[in-house]
């Protein structure tokens, strides 16, 4: 009887409960447009001009949440933006150049940008105030070697990577900029001539927010002023207070609890972060400037996986993505109904031959180095691995310019490369016949661990052989640390790297004794050129003094260019518009602010 | 015991000391950590090449480097560990906090599902011996042992996961597809079930026609776009419920037992509306598992309450029917908010997710998270659970049928117990003991092993840890990993043993 009771109640209670089905919340999820885009690696730092926060997973957020007075275009070319702030150059000699920021340059929170932020910036990358004696390994946790903040009170040292001793870019401004009145704009003056100053100069962190951590001011106007003032004056113990939140304050793996650390100039802010998996930008409500953005919410989600990009856009999950560029992933998205944009990175590919301190001394010879430079298979080479990867490659001729930049296509014209353009067995057996030496002997280094140099070095060695070289592999998967090495190689095949088109990139590779020259190229005739390259203002004379080095560097058999790295960019057509990339950092997301969403 | 403990301990810990040794070294020597400095043009080359030089002690070599690493690990026993930085100078106890509680969310389901599973599957095949469905699950177990992961997860993706959303933006099934699917359905339930003969026939029937009912129900009530459980779909469920654990738990002739079970469901089936419509639009996370905890112990109680003279095994029943219908429950909840979800801005109508831990921006109750964080764990759980699954059926299919034939079983028989009571509680028991050094070995591999799922499913975890240090030759994070994964490895080990003890009486500790 007991048990029934119990089922009796238990089936009241039920028939209760379907009565109670009552009031309830209509949606549950929160809605908002938004648009998602792949990139291979975590967000870290929000400071992207410290050694630590050099990357460019740090520098696409650092780009699009700011503003500069110039940026490259996709072509690439600078670009100004006037919205933000204007610069001219009052004189050359000395180099001083006056920037003034206008109304419309804000902070997300309201403040204006003012001078106190182009002083932080200036004292911040230029270092010039840096204390030359401080080591910054003997204050550092000797286990971490990260600076976390322990540095001693009076040390001034912003980890920029300038050298106050050895002082390059904005390093060269030494003396004190000159504040105007109305605290819009700042006059730099340059202690030698800098000719890729445009480049050097930029509203970096916020000073009224570095105040305020740093230096304990009450106020955004305080927090401005007390920055301003401690560098006017030189105040050793407040620079190095503000040094010491420059270098450490901005790192952070997820949304900091501070919300003012978030504070930016750019069309959008960092709205949310979630470690390891996204971070959101959201368009910024107190953007004044000229690149208002057309997408309200872009989430940035970090995926490592070039195929499991692709299939993440395939699954509508992200709507761009930028992977690195494979046959597996130029196949499959051929395969998709996304539009796919091939094009160049940064990075080119070239074959450097050792003028002297060779293995086997084969390159001494000017007759063997252009008898090797015409059986190299350039043509075949971009053909095979290359074009698979980016239908629109093509080969690199020129050693200074970006295929693409001004000046690349004249300098092709006339700077002898064409040569080479095509391989020319017969030729090359003439002139080794003229050196006198039989079946010259070539080893070539490259990275033993990259499938793509290995692939090179197979067409270049048979191709060799056919003219009587015997080339062989001095590969080595550490082959970073051998280049320069003295009787290590012959020639070597690996890439370089440019991240702008600064004319002063060129001198450290080819002038006599040049950090990047491996291969003990000296020419007085172009050492005298790259000096005057780097004391030159004039944009047409620069164009013209670098084709006059790359003809030289052609005729004296330095080596050759292969190809530009190859890049490709996917994005799905029916939600976005205006997408493009430059071969320069940062790449897809230069445009950011003109992508559009497509309503349907 | 505990000098057994503390014996094997030390033990490992040389090992495991001369181990990272040999790791550091390995690993230092595995490339150049300046190569993308060398080729970059930047006017600061030589300052960074310099500094990141300072950073990871290039100066040192790397045979006294390790030292310096070791040095940093050893603070641990004074609470302050230090695992050096990254080649970017990222402190990489940060990086692991973050990488280890990534991983574990990502196989905890995954490593419970998968010995579930593979228990439960292989048992049965191994009472079923020589039956088509144990050659069935043979054949299966091994096709995806052999699968490589890589390529079952680019197979998931595009079927269920783009394939599926594809479907699911029209959901409509075909007759045809009723049809057939009908058909191999219950063909394959007259193969797993027991009966023979006449009884097969019927069987096959009554499959037949219970799965094109379920699938022509599916159909007309466009399910896919609202699926749910519903009341009927509950009471169904709940009964089947409270008969299977009653069958196995305590046998079914246990009419106290199977009553308070009953009872157990029917309660389910009552609160059902008042907690869809009503109360659980106000759970938190923490008042969620505080429910959970209600739930059960209501459910023992119930149980312990019904269960005189003998209470416990009646309590243990009824507490394991209230926790599979809370979860039947829980899982109907989150089918409520499914159309909502997938029609979402956010999620595009695309809900099942190939990459990542969670939709950037979704914004909701916790219902709408959970069903977030489960179309995002479905994939790679799968992926996981196919590889250990095959293990796992071997495995326990074979210590059962080895325990099966021994003579105790055989006195067991004589003495008159059950089937239920001699496979349950004479063999299974038994047979667990290989079994269990195998899980525990896998648990530890499974948190470190899972490298490759990682990556291709886009979860930054100790996977992702590992190969980026390798990538770049850096041996800190390298470590970070192999300090987890290998004291993971010694503490299962010696958790396996100590469950041996445990598990039988002959095994003693010294």
């Amino acid at each position: 009887m007991k048990k029934s009771r119990i089922a009796a109640l238990v089936a009241v209670a039920a028939t209760a409960a379907l009565f109670l089905s009552g009031c309830a919340p209509q949606s549950e999820v929160v809605s908002g447009s938004n648009l998602s885009v792949a990139w291979n690696q975590p967000f870290y730092s929000y400071n992207g001009a410290t050694s630590y926060g050099n990357a460019t997973a740090n520098a696409n957020i650092i780009y699009a949440t700011g503003s500069a007075f110039n940026y490259y275009n996709d072509v690439p070319e600078l670009v100004k933006d006037t919205s933000f702030g204007t610069y001219e150059k009052i004189s050359d000699e000395p180099l001083v150049v006056k920037y003034t920021l206008p109304d419309t340059a804000k902070w997300s929170d309201g403040q204006p940008v003012t001078a106190a932020d182009l002083m932080l910036s200036w004292v911040a990358v230029g270092g010039v105030y840096n204390d030359t004696e401080f080591d910054p390994s003997e204050y550092t946790d000797p286990d971490t070697g990260e600076l976390d903040g322990k540095q001693p009170a009076d040390v001034v040292y912003f980890d920029s990577g300038a050298d106050p001793t050895n002082p390059s870019g904005l390093g060269l401004v030494t003396d004190l900029p000159e504040v105007s009145a109305d605290g819009k704009s700042v006059t730099l003056t340059y202690s030698s001539p800098y000719v890729d100053w445009e480049l050097a100069f930029g509203v970096g962190l916020p000073a009224h927010i570095i105040g305020k951590k740093a230096l304990d001011a009450g106020s955004n106007a305080d927090g401005a002023a007390a920055v301003l003032t401690a560098i006017q004056d030189k105040d050793t113990a407040a620079l190095a207070a503000i040094s010491n939140f420059w270098n450490t304050g901005y790192n952070f793996t997820e949304l900091p609890t501070d919300a003012e650390l978030l504070v930016a100039n750019g069309p959008y802010v960092i709205s949310d972060f979630v470690a390891d998996q996204y971070i959101t930008l959201t368009a910024n409500k107190n953007y004044a400037g000229a690149h208002k953005p057309k997408v309200e919410e872009i989430s940035v989600r970090f995926i490592t996986d070039p195929m499991a990009a692709v299939q993440a856009l395939q699954n509508g999950e992200v709507q761009i993505i930028s992977p690195q560029a494979t046959a597996d992933v130029a196949d499959a998205l051929n395969a998709l109904d996304v539009t796919t944009l091939f094009g160049d990175e940064g990075t080119y590919e070239h074959i450097d031959l050792q003028f002297a301190n060779g293995k086997s001394g084969t390159m001494d010879n000017p007759k063997l180095r252009e008898a090797f430079m015409k059986i190299i298979p350039r043509a075949d080479i971009v053909e095979k691995l290359i074009v698979p990867l980016n239908a629109n490659a093509q080969v690199r001729n020129s050693q200074l310019f970006l295929p693409g930049a001004a000046g690349y296509d004249e300098s092709v014209a006339n700077n002898g490369s064409a040569a080479y353009a095509e391989v020319d067995i017969e030729g090359a057996k003439a002139l080794i016949a003229e050196s006198g030496v039989t079946n010259p002997e070539v080893c070539m280094l490259f990275s033993s661990t990259n499938p793509r140099r290995a692939n090179e070095f197979a067409l270049i060695q048979q191709s060799g052989a056919l003219a009587g070289f015997n080339i062989t592999d001095c590969s080595s998967e550490d082959w970073g640390g051998l280049l320069g090495t003295p009787g290590a190689y012959d020639a070597s095949l690996f890439g370089w790297q440019s991240t702008s088109l600064g004319v002063t990139n060129s001198s450290p590779t080819f002038k006599t004794d040049g950090i990047n020259n491996l291969n003990y190229y000296s020419n007085p005739e172009v050492d005298a050129l790259l000096d005057e390259l780097d004391g030159e203002f004039d944009a047409a004379k620069q164009i013209t003094l670098q084709q006059e080095i790359d003809k030289l560097l052609w005729s004296d058999f330095y080596g050759v260019t292969v190809f530009q790295f190859p890049a490709v960019t996917a994005y799905d057509q029916n939600k976005i518009a205006n997408v493009s990339q430059s071969p320069l950092a940062p790449t897809v997301f230069w445009n950011i602010w003109e992508w559009a969403p497509v309503s349907k | 015991m505990t000098s057994f403990v503390v014996r094997r301990l030390i033990t490992s810990f040389v090992i495991f000391l001369a181990a990272t040794y040999l790791m550091y070294v390995l690993t230092a020597l595995s490339g150049d950590p300046l190569a993308d400095l060398r080729t970059s043009t930047s006017p600061q080359k030589a300052q960074l090449i310099e500094s990141r030089s300072a950073l990871l002690h290039l100066d040192v070599p790397v045979y006294l480097r390790y030292f310096i690493w070791l040095g940093g690990v050893s603070k641990c026993f004074i609470g302050q560990c230090d695992l050096g930085v990254t080649i970017q100078n990222q402190p990489v106890s940060v990086l692991l906090a973050q990488a280890a509680s990534s991983t574990l969310q990502l196989v905890t389901i995954a490593a419970l599902a998968a010995i579930v599973l593979g228990l439960l599957v292989g048992i049965t095949t191994a009472l079923r011996q020589y039956s088509s469905y144990d050659y069935g699950v043979t054949f299966i177990s091994f096709l995806f042992f052999s699968l490589p992961i890589f390529w079952v997860a680019v197979l998931l993706k595009q079927y269920l996961a783009i394939g599926f959303n594809d479907f699911l933006s029209a959901p409509d099934i075909p007759w045809w597809f009723v049809a057939v699917a009908a058909v191999v359905l219950g063909v394959f339930w007259m193969l797993v079930l027991p009966w023979r003969g006449r009884q097969r026939l019927w069987t096959f029937l009554i499959a037949l026609a219970a799965s094109a009912g379920m699938l022509t129900y599916i159909k007309l009530s466009n399910w896919f776009t609202y699926p749910h459980i519903g009341i009927v779909g509950l009471i169904v469920t709940g009964a089947a419920i409270a008969f299977g654990v009653t069958a196995v738990s305590t046998g079914i002739r246990n009419r106290r037992a199977l009553f308070a079970s009953l009872i157990v469901a029917g309660v389910g089936c009552a609160i059902y509306f008042p907690f869809l419509y009503g109360f659980s639009f106000y759970l938190e996370p923490w008042s969620f598992a505080l429910l959970a905890v209600a739930t059960v112990g209501a459910s023992f109680g119930i149980g312990w309450f019904m269960g005189k003279p003998d209470r416990l095994p009646v309590a243990r029943t009824a507490a394991i029917v209230g926790l599979l219908m809370g979860f039947v429950i829980t899982i109907d909840r989150m089918m409520y908010v499914w159309d909502d979800f997938a029609g979402s801005e956010r999620v595009k109508g695309r809900p099942i997710a190939t990459i990542g831990a969670m939709t950037p921006g979704l914004e909701g109750t916790m219902w709408v998270h959970m069903v977030d964080t489960f179309t995002h764990l479905l994939l790679p759980t799968i992926a996981l659970i196919l590889i250990s699954f095959a293990g796992y059926t071997r495995y326990s299919r074979a210590s059962l049928l080895e325990v099966m034939n021994q003579d105790y079983i055989r006195t067991a028989r004589a003495k008159g117990l059950s089937e239920r009571t001699v496979v349950v509680r004479h063999a299974f028991r038994n047979a667990l003991i290989p079994i269990a050094t195998i899980v525990a070995f896998d648990i530890g591999s499974i948190i470190g092993g899972a490298v490759i799922t990682e990556r291709v499913f886009g979860w930054t975890g100790m996977g992702a840890l590992f190969q980026y240090g390798l990538d770049h030759v850096d041996p800190n994070p390298v470590m970070a990993f192999f300090l987890v994964t290998g004291s993971l490895a010694i503490l299962f080990n010696l958790i396996a043993d100590i469950v041996y003890a445990g598990l039988d009486p002959r095994i003693r500790l010294t």
